[in-house]
Parts: C-alpha cells; sequence; structure tokens
C-alpha cells in the first residue's frame, strides 16, 4: 500500500485550500462567484439560513391560515379568496383540499426545508470548519451543489403549490395508498408526483452536505484539536450528518418503490383496494405497512436529525455565558453517541397501531423508552451548567434556556407515547401534535434562534438589536406554551388529529374557544417572528458593527478569525489548539481560550 | 480533558492536523458514500424480504430463470446463465484491483489494460442483464405482470416481478454508471492526468464504487437466484 | 534501490494475493451453486431451510472477501474499519424487526382474510398463457 501516494494526496488538499485562501488577494471575486454560486462555507451557510428562513416564514403562513380555519369555523373570510384563489378559499373558507395540502406541506416544509436544511445546513456549513480550525469544508465543491439541490428542491416543492388538483394532501408522512393512487384525491395527482421529486432532490443535497461535514470533521481539525477538544456543537453536528447519512438512503428507497406503484402497476405497498367512482383495484400481495416501515426508519432519526444540532449548539451557548465549563462533557458525547444509536433502533413506535405485531411492538417500547437516559442526561448536564453560573441573559442564552424548558416539558410527554398501551388511546390525537411540536418543532427553532442570535456577530460582522430580541424571545416562549399546552388536554379528551371541522362532533364542540384561543394566540406569535426578521435583515446593513474580535470572550476557534473573515477564514497560518473548548473560570481566569498552550502550573479539572 | 498528557510513542492518529485514517478526504467520502448506497440496497432487499415473508406462496426461481442465449424455448438449465454473469462481474472486480495496484505503482500501461478489461466486463454484465430482461418481456413478465405461478401451484402476486426487474434495475443501473466512472478514468489515464498529478488516487476510489457493485450483486444473485 | 526492491516484492505479494482471493472467491459462488442444484432435488422444507443458511453464511463470506482484500478495508486503520463495520450491525435490528413484522403481517392475513386464506390454498394451471393477475383470478373463480 502506498503510503506516500496518500499522504501526498492530503498534502495536496491542503495546498488546494491555501491556493483558494491566495486567490482572494489576486483575483477579484465577481458577484455571481462571491453570492451566488459561492463555494465559500460561510456564504452557503448563509444561502442555507436564507432559504430555510422564506420556508419557514411560507410554512408558518400556512399553519396561520389552517388554524384559521380551525378557529373560525363559522366565519367567512371573503377577502381571503382573493389573494388565494378558488382553489385555497371557496365562500370565504379554507376549503377541505387546501386545508390539507396546507397540513400537509406546513409538515413537510418545517421539518425537512427549515429545521433539516435550515438548521444543520445553516450551522454545519459555518460552524465546522470555524470551529475545528479549517479553511474551508473538505469539498467546497460538493458544499455548493447541496445547497443548489436544496434549491432545486425547494423550487420544485414551491411549484407544486401552483398546479391545477393542488399540491399533495397526504400528510407529511405520505402513506400509501392514499399517496400512491392519484383516483385517490386530487392531491394524489401532479402535486404528489412534484412532492416525490423535490423530496428526491433534498435527499441529494443531504447526502452530498452530510458526506462533507463527516469528512471535515474527521479529516480537517487543525493541529492539536483531537476529537475530545471539539466543542460540542462540532459533535452533535458530526452525529447529525452520520444519522442524515445513513437513513436518508431509505427513505429513497421507499420513494422508489412508491414512484412504481404510482406510475408502473406494481403492488409493493397496495392490495385490497376499492377507490370511489373508480371501482376494484387489481393491485395485490403489497403491504402499507412497508411503506410505514421504511418511512419511519428514516422519520425517527429524522427527528434526531433537528434536534441534535440544536442541543450541540444549546451546549455551546449555554457554557459560554454561564462562564462554567460544560457539565460533563464526555457524557454529553456519550450521550448524544446513544441517542444517535437509539435512534435507528425505535422506528415502529410511531406505528404501534397500524398492525405491527404486538410483541415486536413491546420491544419496541422498551428501546424506545431508553433514549429517556440519554436525554435525561443531557438535560441535567445543562442544568448543572447553569448552576451557580456566573449567568450573560444575552437573547442567544435566553432562546438556549428556552429551549431546556421546552426540552424538558416535551420529552415527558415523550415517555407517555412511547408506551404502546397508552398509544392505543393517544395516537393521532391533539396530544400526540402537542408532544412533538413542543420537543422537537418550537424546541429546535429555539436552538436555531439561539443560534443566529449568537453567532450572527461572526456570520454579518453586526449585532442584533437586543430589545427586539428580549420581546421576540418572551412572546415566543410564551406563544408556544399557550398555543400548545392546551392540545395535550384537547388529545386526552379524545380529539383526534387532521379533522377539518371540529363544530360538527358533539364530543369536540366544546373545545371550540380553547381553539380559536389557540389560532388568536398562534397569529400573534407568527407576526412575532416578522419582528425577528426585520431584526434581521435590518442589522444585517445597519446594525451596530462588532469591534472586537471575540465580543463574547469564548474559547472556541471562530473568534480568532477577523471580525469578517473572508475565504479562508484565517489570514495567516491557522492556529494551533491546546486545549479542549470549555476552559471558563479556571484558576482565577474567566477564560482560556483554545489556542493557549497549557501553562506549566495550570490544575487540572 | 486529556489535554496534557505526555506524548505516546505511537502516532497519535486523532490529535488533529492529520487524518485520523490515513486517507485522504475524496476516499473518505466515498466510503462513507458506499454505506449509505448500502442502506438504499438494503432497504430494497429487506423490503423484499418482509413482502416475501407476508406472502404465502413465491414462484420456484429455478423454473423462471432457466434459459440462456440461443436455447430455444425449451432450455431448461436454471442457474446457468445467472452463475455466468456473476463470473463475469467476479472477475471484472479483479482486473479493477490489477488496475488500482497498477496505479500505486505509477504503472500507466497496466492501468490502462486492466481498465478496458473492467470497461469489458461491465458492458459484457449489462448484456446479460439485457437479454435476460427481453427473455423474461417475452415470457409476459414486467412490472405489474407475473406470469408464472407459486411454487405449491397457486396464484402468485406481481411482487415477484415487480421487486425483481425494480433491484436489479436498480443495480444495473449502478454498474451502467460504474462504467461511465470507468471509461472516464481510462480517459484521464490516457490524458496523462494522473502522471500530472502523481497519483491514481481517483482509480482508486473509482475501484472502491465498482467493487462495491460487484458485493450487491452477491447479494442480489443470492436473495433472487438461489433462495 | 532498496526501497525499490521492497516496493516491487510488496506488489509481488498484493498480485499473489488478488489470485488468492480470487480463487476463494470462484470457489465459493461453485459451492454456492452446487448448494442450489441440489435444493432443486429437495423437498423437505426443514432441510431447505437448512440449505438456504448455509448459502447465506457463505455469501456473507464473500461480502467479507470482497470488502476485506477488494476494497482493501483490511489493511486500513482499525478505527477506519471500526467506523465502516460498526453502523453495518444496525442491519441486525433493521432486517430482524421488518422480516418478523412481515411474518406476523401474513398470519394476520391467513387467519382474517378468508379470500387470501382460500387463494393460498387453490392451484392454478401451469404455463397459463395469461397477462395480468386479475383475469387469472376470474379465470380461476
Amino acid at each position: 500500500m502506498s503510503n506516500e501516494a496518500i499522504l501526498h494526496g492530503s498534502s495536496a488538499a491542503v495546498h488546494e485550500v491555501h491556493g483558494d485562501h491566495h486567490h482572494e488577494h489576486h483575483h477579484h471575486e465577481t458577484f455571481i462567484s462571491k453570492y451566488v454560486f459561492s463555494q465559500d462555507h460561510k456564504m452557503i451557510a448563509k444561502q442555507f439560513l436564507i432559504t430555510g428562513m422564506v420556508w419557514a416564514v411560507l410554512g408558518g403562513l400556512m399553519s396561520v391560515l389552517f388554524r384559521l380555519q380551525l378557529g373560525y369555523p363559522d366565519a367567512h373570510f371573503t377577502w381571503l379568496e382573493n389573494i388565494l384563489g378558488k382553489f385555497w378559499v371557496k365562500d370565504g373558507r379554507i376549503t377541505p383540499e387546501a386545508y390539507y395540502a396546507l397540513v400537509t406541506t406546513h409538515g413537510t416544509v418545517l421539518v425537512f426545508f427549515v429545521l433539516t436544511a435550515g438548521l444543520s445546513g445553516t450551522f454545519a456549513n459555518f460552524l465546522i470548519p470555524l470551529q475545528v480550525g479549517a479553511r474551508d469544508m473538505a469539498s467546497p465543491f460538493m458544499n455548493m451543489l447541496s445547497y443548489w439541490f436544496f434549491f432545486g428542491a425547494s423550487v420544485v416543492m414551491l411549484s407544486s403549490m401552483f398546479v391545477e388538483t393542488g399540491p399533495f394532501s397526504g400528510g407529511w408522512t405520505a402513506y400509501p395508498p392514499l399517496s400512491a393512487l392519484g383516483s385517490a384525491s386530487p392531491g394524489s395527482k401532479t402535486g404528489m408526483d412534484l412532492w416525490i421529486i423535490a423530496m428526491a432532490l433534498f435527499v441529494v443535497s443531504s447526502l452530498l452536505g452530510g458526506l462533507n461535514y463527516i469528512a471535515t470533521v474527521l479529516n480537517m481539525r487543525t493541529k492539536g484539536m483531537s476529537m475530545t477538544r471539539l466543542p460540542l456543537t462540532i459533535w452533535a453536528l458530526f452525529f447529525t450528518a452520520v444519522l442524515g447519512v445513513l437513513s436518508f438512503p431509505v427513505l429513497l428507497s421507499g420513494f422508489i418503490l412508491l414512484i412504481f406503484d404510482r406510475n408502473f402497476g406494481t403492488s409493493f405497498y397496495l392490495s385490497d383496494i376499492f377507490v370511489n367512482g373508480v371501482g376494484a383495484l387489481p393491485n395485490e400481495g403489497g403491504s402499507a405497512i412497508l411503506f410505514q416501515h421504511l418511512f419511519w426508519f428514516l422519520g425517527h432519526p429524522e427527528v434526531y436529525i433537528i434536534l441534535l444540532p440544536a442541543m450541540g449548539m444549546v451546549s455551546e451557548i449555554l457554557s459560554v455565558n454561564s462562564r462554567k465549563p460544560i457539565f460533563g462533557y464526555m457524557a454529553m458525547i456519550g450521550s448524544l453517541f446513544a441517542i444517535a444509536i437509539l435512534a435507528f433502533l425505535v422506528w415502529a413506535h410511531h406505528m404501534f397501531v397500524t398492525g405491527l405485531n404486538p410483541f415486536l411492538g413491546s420491544i419496541f417500547v422498551l428501546l424506545t423508552l431508553l433514549i429517556a437516559v440519554p436525554s435525561a442526561i443531557k438535560v441535567f448536564n445543562w442544568l448543572t451548567t447553569l448552576w451557580r453560573g456566573n449567568i450573560r441573559f444575552t437573547p442567544g442564552m435566553m432562546f438556549a434556556i428556552g429551549f431546556v424548558s421546552l426540552f424538558i416539558s416535551g420529552g415527558l410527554t415523550g415517555i407517555w407515547l412511547g408506551n404502546s398501551a397508552l398509544d392505543i388511546h393517544l395516537h393521532d390525537t391533539y396530544f400526540v401534535i402537542a408532544h412533538f411540536h413542543i420537543v422537537m418543532g418550537v424546541a429546535s427553532m429555539f436552538g436555531m434562534f439561539a443560534g443566529i442570535y449568537h453567532w450572527y456577530p461572526k456570520m454579518y460582522g453586526r449585532h442584533l438589536n437586543n430589545t427586539l430580541g428580549y420581546i421576540h424571545f418572551w412572546i415566543t416562549i410564551a406563544g408556544a406554551y399557550l398555543i400548545f399546552w392546551p392540545m395535550h388536554y384537547e388529545g386526552l379528551a379524545g380529539m383526534p388529529r387532521r379533522y377539518y371541522d371540529y363544530s360538527i362532533w358533539e364530543s369536540f364542540k366544546q373545545f371550540g374557544d380553547l381553539n380559536r384561543f389557540i389560532s388568536t394566540v398562534a397569529m400573534i406569535v407568527f407576526a412575532t417572528q416578522l419582528l425577528f426578521l426585520f431584526n434581521f435583515f435590518y442589522s444585517i446593513f445597519k446594525g451596530r458593527k462588532v469591534t472586537a474580535k471575540n465580543p463574547y470572550n469564548s474559547n472556541t476557534l471562530e473568534w480568532t478569525t477577523p471580525i469578517r473573515p473572508g475565504h479562508g477564514n484565517w489570514p495567516g497560518e491557522i492556529p494551533e489548539v491546546y486545549r479542549w473548548a470549555y476552559d471558563y473560570g479556571k484558576d482565577g481566569r474567566e477564560f482560556i481560550p483554545q489556542t493557549e498552550p497549557v501553562g506549566a502550573d495550570e490544575s487540572h479539572h | 480533558m486529556s489535554t496534557s498528557t505526555t506524548a505516546p510513542v505511537t502516532t497519535k492518529w486523532w490529535s488533529g492536523g492529520k487524518s485520523p485514517f490515513n486517507v485522504e478526504y475524496g476516499k473518505l467520502m466515498m466510503w462513507y458514500f458506499l454505506m449509505s448506497d448500502a442502506f438504499t440496497f438494503g432497504a430494497f432487499l429487506i423490503a423484499y424480504g418482509t413482502t416475501r415473508f407476508a406472502t404465502a406462496g413465491w414462484p420456484n426461481p429455478n423454473e423462471v430463470f432457466k434459459s440462456y442465449p440461443f436455447a430455444g424455448e425449451n432450455a431448461n438449465a436454471p442457474l446457468v446463465f445467472v452463475s455466468i454473469m456473476t463470473f463475469i462481474l467476479i472477475i471484472s472486480s479483479v482486473t479493477m484491483v490489477l488496475a488500482v495496484k497498477a496505479g500505486q505503482e505509477m504503472n500507466k500501461k497496466a492501468v490502462v489494460n486492466n481498465l478496458i478489461l473492467t470497461i469489458i466486463g461491465g458492458l459484457a454484465f449489462l448484456s446479460c442483464q439485457a437479454w435476460e430482461w427481453t427473455h423474461l418481456f417475452h415470457e409476459g413478465a414486467w412490472w405489474g405482470r407475473n406470469p408464472f405461478i407459486n411454487a405449491d401451484g397457486t396464484q402468485s402476486t406481481t411482487n415477484f416481478t415487480n421487486f425483481f426487474f425494480t433491484i436489479t434495475g436498480f443495480h444495473g443501473f449502478h454498474v451502467f454508471s460504474g462504467v461511465i466512472i470507468n471509461i472516464v478514468m481510462l480517459i484521464m489515464t490516457l490524458m496523462d492526468k494522473f502522471e500530472q498529478r502523481g497519483h491514481y488516487l481517483m482509480i482508486e476510489k473509482a475501484g472502491l464504487y465498482w467493487h462495491f457493485v460487484d458485493l450487491v450483486w452477491v447479494f442480489v444473485f443470492t436473495c433472487f437466484y438461489l433462495i | 534501490m532498496e526501497h525499490t526492491a521492497h516496493i516491487e516484492h510488496h506488489a509481488e505479494d498484493g498480485k499473489k494475493e488478488v489470485m488468492r482471493v480470487t480463487l476463494i472467491l470462484t470457489v465459493l459462488t461453485l459451492v454456492e451453486l452446487a448448494l442450489g442444484f441440489w435444493m432443486m432435488k429437495i423437498e423437505a422444507q426443514g432441510t431447505r431451510l437448512m440449505i438456504k443458511g448455509v448459502i447465506v453464511i457463505l455469501m456473507m463470506a464473500k461480502a467479507f472477501y470482497i470488502v476485506g482484500y477488494f476494497m482493501h478495508l483490511k489493511h486500513e486503520i482499525r478505527n477506519m474499519i471500526m467506523t465502516i463495520v460498526v453502523p453495518l450491525l444496525l442491519f441486525v435490528w433493521f432486517i430482524g424487526a421488518f422480516l418478523y413484522d412481515g411474518n406476523s403481517f401474513k398470519n394476520l392475513r391467513m387467519t382474517y382474510d378468508s379470500h387470501k386464506k382460500e387463494m393460498s390454498t387453490k392451484k392454478v394451471e401451469k404455463k397459463e398463457e395469461v397477462k395480468e393477475t386479475p383475469e387469472v383470478k376470474k379465470a380461476v373463480e
């Protein structure tokens, strides 16, 4: 085996990056190469972030629309008809087809486009090279492709909003037979084709990105940056990438079989079906449960793909702003690892009442409840990091603390739902909606906000407005609990998900006022997010300028770069690392950056 | 953390500044891509297995795949043709190994020769597959159509052919893209690209992909033709 | 000079290894085929299942040789081998749970779906000149 060749290869790779760096001085970058087809990880991160924000606004707007229907089932908003058109609004009410399309697209967009691409796409790209001490990603070109595949997926998904039969409306999980049969519902026609194409592009994007993140974390760490000196952000993003690389292909396989069922007369998922107006279908021998297995084999890791980056960033932000080392660093890594493994073993807890074998279900219950262990370790470590800390309540810190709060209250209901016996009563009720929105939706959004507030100075060289940040935080956290807390109550009372109009049900009429309350809060919270967007875009141009290289007195490497780092991140040599990232309050010093050599008389920790 | 321990004698692979696995990032990415692809194929084959476990009867592969080219209507030679296909792929994998080895020795001529052999092997495999598909199509088999009955004489569902065409098709697509990659490698070798770079690492990565295609066939062959 | 000689020696070893692995793969495939031919003559389900088990083990052995020697994984650093092999262990539960549930689904169908149960015992004529299943069903009925 020619080791020379290999070593040569790796040194060549390093040279390449150096070369890029020199480029910057000699060549004038065009608008296209700097802002559009950029290969700079920081610019790609911003592209992911802003595309994600666009989707977040659209997805949020969709939730406002269907909350309008749920909160005010009798009202007629005739003005909406003029804006949205006849397919969406008829007689001043959201049409049933549109309602399901809105729910479906809201789910798909928020889960995949905002909280996967927008969250790990943004922060993995932005933070990995900066925090491990690399000039760029392992392959900047693939990184660029990753964004443009995501952009392609976005365009296709967006275009599905405008087809005549409407976007896909069978739920974000796309269960067949509804998703497999065009004759089953209008949304299952062209809308579903576009939905699958968009998702396939998205899988490619996340694969390209994930491979890059893994290779960068493993291979491109700067001198002295051993794995156990990495900030927890990097560990979390690393496991996120591993989860994505191993689970998205299974979804792709499931989708390919679905495409065959839709278009080529196969019956992988179809058997014994009668469609009203069409008659009995010839398909025999398939099983819809098979799709659910394949889907949730991705679907469950997916919730950790969403959650882990938030966990990592929160760990870092809590430590920096408590001015204390993170409590139980190795336990944090261990629990991330345990969560990553368990994520692959528990998928069928989404399927307890689908006809899954009950004995198999009981094993899945056991494995599911095991997740409580690493989750609890993380929660206790966050709380002990905060304990007696010298806390700085920056907006980023507020959102990080908010994340911990949401993760606890949403996680506890997960223990209920993880029991197959309780699930018989709770499945497909608002209890489930409340659970996953708090623990994975809102909590991850909080992680994302925390990350944006915290690293905004590094991204744009300016600060966000703190007052607006505090307003944003308090309304959002109060709103999140006011929206989702009552849903637990509705769910326990048996109110099912996905219904179009509860006012015609004798059992659920009583929740009319509560639904109206939830809808009202949802609109207020949505409006508050617009305030954040204003803050974000205004501050890019007019925000208070960052004057110090290291505004938070933080240890990690990204704060050793210039205030507005160019392509290549460090103007001179990449700094060498001598210690872990969490030397806060050690030996009477407030903080000791990773780049500072260990002193002779320094204490061990 | 273990920041201030004394330096051990052995190389500190994980201490940063170098690859912990002593490989360049491209090869690492190729390996993890193949892991990912293994899950794609794994999911297909597991879906196939699940469907078989969920179905009462299944056609006997020996009664389906029993013909070979120029054999006429009544050929009865199960496993013969597919074993030829298997050997073609194994041999093309061997020539690929030799190409990679030649690349490590900077032996351009041997690289070219072995790459050409590999490409021929790949094309031969694809031709065999094309023949088999055509043959089955003429027997009435296709996606959604299954002319074969179960081994126990009962009516079969279409999932036998559905899975066969989908999975061998997906594998064939991989072989096809592998051949394309190898052709690109051949052209780059002939243009002295690797000589100029001073290493043939690209061929190593292409080789990994090609062996993976062979590896998948080992599983497809066993799952569809043998058991 | 010594260095080049070493490399050549190394290369010679490598070639030998390739030939050895090729031979092993060929033999394994031939054994698999022999088992396949043998299985055609066997009716007893238990024996067939056992042969299938042996074939799967041989398949894993082939996979080991291809990955280990052709893909060169055996000669990589131990940690790299672990990062590749350990995630593959996920397949154990992946396969186990899927197949178990598939089997359970069949039992459900055979117990509660009288039509499926009937179809699973009704013989149809061999070599029918039919194109699609629903027609066959009608013909049978």
